[in-house]
């Protein structure tokens, strides 16, 4: 499979996290590249893996710049500034919405602070393409109240999506769905990467094959024997493992194997 | 049968009516079985309520409280939702707190430095009015805005809004619903209070002039009338404030299960 690894997209560097004595985060340090592959317009999906509890979420807050960790820094944009909360959207674990408004006026705050200014014909529009991409289109004149959970998630990617930014982290994506429901947000997630090669999606969560399924690049997040702190103790290159891109890869004994030695990592 | 006597049952809206029927009902027999001499029977009540609606003074009273209620109501929710939300702003956080602290404050001691102050009754009695209900609601809407969930807030963030844009987002839209909410709960205060300040100065009139004139003749029969068509009054209001909520605001019909 023909591709190559280009530009830093964003990069942090030794993170650390401390909430008084106690150690969270230790020495985290990555680096998101942009792959690009002949011929086709797809952008990089990266997971975080680890067990819960051991600072996914707080890693999470940390690269969308909404909070500052102890030490260190998170870099992001081609002249790699330190990260900004309002960069890299956010869909947090429990997709979180503003109950006072209608679907389609929340997506329209997406919209309303995005870099491109549109009339606001075309903001209809652009709503009106995506909620039907991703079959909301009939449940735009209601509240979030009213809607199902993974409608909800949608409508919280998507109005994340409207506001242009290329980086989407995404809080345990799969947590709490039946096995039909995980494929239904894979083929979601796979859609929003392609919908722009600069996207990157960001996935935070403790489902090892869900994760790995759909990525080209794989952090375990785990402790280290003796050490206080998590931090980064394996990174998995499953395009190298040409293991990445493939829908039919859950069948694949290799990819199983995988799976099953990594549950011993975390 | 077993249905009504077991916690957290839902029972069907037939059951509900039948319930409030039999105990009041109940609850008027052993009124007017006890009622005599100091106690007004409820048939001597209800005469008197008559009695009071029809005279020719009555609907000045009423509206000269509701007037003042409305009045004072209208400044205090002013007042108070400026102080709420500026208590966002770092600078004006400690008078926000000092607010809430003083529902501790009496007014009995103060009501001759506000005599001092103001030119007439009606004066006297608005800022009474006012003084003594600011508190109430400035404390209710900083805890409607102390449960505000923080993820709302950095969602606005990820949305690129600047913080006042956020404060308006976030505070002022997305709780205006709980305004009604707060305004409603704190009306019984100020519908207490009304009674109290108009006693202060009667030339106007109003509904706590009258409940005091006929407490001075001991006139039961009367002064429970008049109680009684305040508190008609109040739960009117409580209900008319809770349904502009759910017309207003149509989210906040919608039942969360
Ligand atoms: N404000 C805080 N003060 C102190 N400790 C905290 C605070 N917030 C989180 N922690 C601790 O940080 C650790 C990591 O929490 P975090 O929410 O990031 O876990 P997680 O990996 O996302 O777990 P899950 O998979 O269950 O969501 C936990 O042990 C938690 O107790
Ligand atoms: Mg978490």
């Amino acid at each position: 499979m023909e591709f190559t690894r280009e530009k830093v997209l964003l990069k942090a560097e030794n993170i650390n996290l401390k909430y008084g004595e106690n150690h969270i985060l230790r020495d985290i340090n990555l680096e998101i590249q942009n792959i690009t592959r002949p011929n086709l317009n797809q952008g990089q999906v990266i997971s975080l893996i680890g067990r819960s509890g051991i600072g996914k979420t707080q890693l999470f807050k940390i690269l969308s710049g909404l909070n500052k960790p102890t030490t260190g820094k998170v870099l992001i944009g081609e002249d790699l500034h330190p990260v900004q909360a309002g960069e890299v959207g956010i869909i947090p674990q429990n997709y979180i919405l503003f109950n006072h408004r209608s679907i389609f006026s929340n997506l329209k705050l997406g919209l309303d602070n995005c870099e491109k200014p549109h009339t606001e014909e075309e903001k209809k529009t652009i709503i009106h393409e995506h909620a039907k991409l991703f079959d909301l289109e009939q449940h735009l004149n209601k509240y979030p109240q009213q809607l199902s959970g993974g409608q909800r998630q949608r409508v919280s990617i998507i109005q994340q999506v409207l506001t242009g930014n290329k980086f989407l982290l995404f809080d345990e994506p799969f947590s709490g769905l039946d096995a039909l429901m995980i494929d239904k947000v894979t083929d979601l997630l796979l859609k929003v990467s392609l919908l722009h090669e600069h996207n990157t999606l960001i996935i935070v969560s403790h489902d090892i094959e869900s994760c790995l399924a759909i990525s080209d690049t794989a952090w375990i997040i785990a402790n280290q024997q003796g050490q206080q702190g998590a931090t980064i103790t394996e990174m998995i290159d499953l395009v190298h493992l040409g293991l990445a891109w493939r829908s039919d890869i859950r069948l694949d004994k290799q990819f199983i194997e995988l799976v099953a030695n990594m549950k011993y990592k975390l | 049968m077993k249905k009504i006597f077991t916690p957290l049952q839902i029972v069907d809206s037939k059951t509900v009516v039948t319930l409030v029927v039999v105990q009041l009902a109940i609850a008027l027999g052993f009124w007017q079985i006890l009622g005599g001499e100091l106690l007004p029977t409820p048939t001597k009540v209800l005469s008197a309520i008559f009695a009071t609606v029809v005279s020719p003074s009555f609907f000045d009273d009423f509206f000269a409280s509701l007037g003042l209620t409305l009045q004072g109501m209208s400044i205090s929710l002013f007042i108070a939702l400026v102080v709420s939300y500026m208590s966002l702003v770092p600078v004006f956080k400690p008078l926000a707190d000092f607010m809430v602290k003083c529902r501790y404050l009496t007014l009995t001691g103060l009501i001759f430095v506000f005599t001092l102050y103001t030119h007439d009754g009606h004066q006297l009695k608005i800022s009474l009015l006012i003084f003594g209900i600011v508190p109430f609601f400035v404390t209710s809407f900083l805890s409607v805005i102390a449960a505000i969930n923080t993820q709302e807030y950095e969602l606005c963030k990820t949305l690129r809004m600047s913080n006042w844009r956020t404060l308006l987002e976030v505070v002022i839209i997305g709780k205006l619903d709980q305004v009604l909410e707060v305004l409603r709960q704190n009306f019984a205060i100020a519908w207490m209070m009304i009674t109290m300040v108009e006693g202060l100065s009667m030339s106007e009139g109003g509904l706590g002039t009258m409940l005091i004139k006929s407490s001075k003749y001991i006139n039961m029969a009367n002064v429970f009338a008049v109680l009684f068509i305040i508190f008609m009054i109040g739960v009117l209001f409580d209900y008319l404030l809770g349904k502009a909520r759910h017309w207003l605001f149509p989210y906040t019909k919608i039942n969360v299960r």
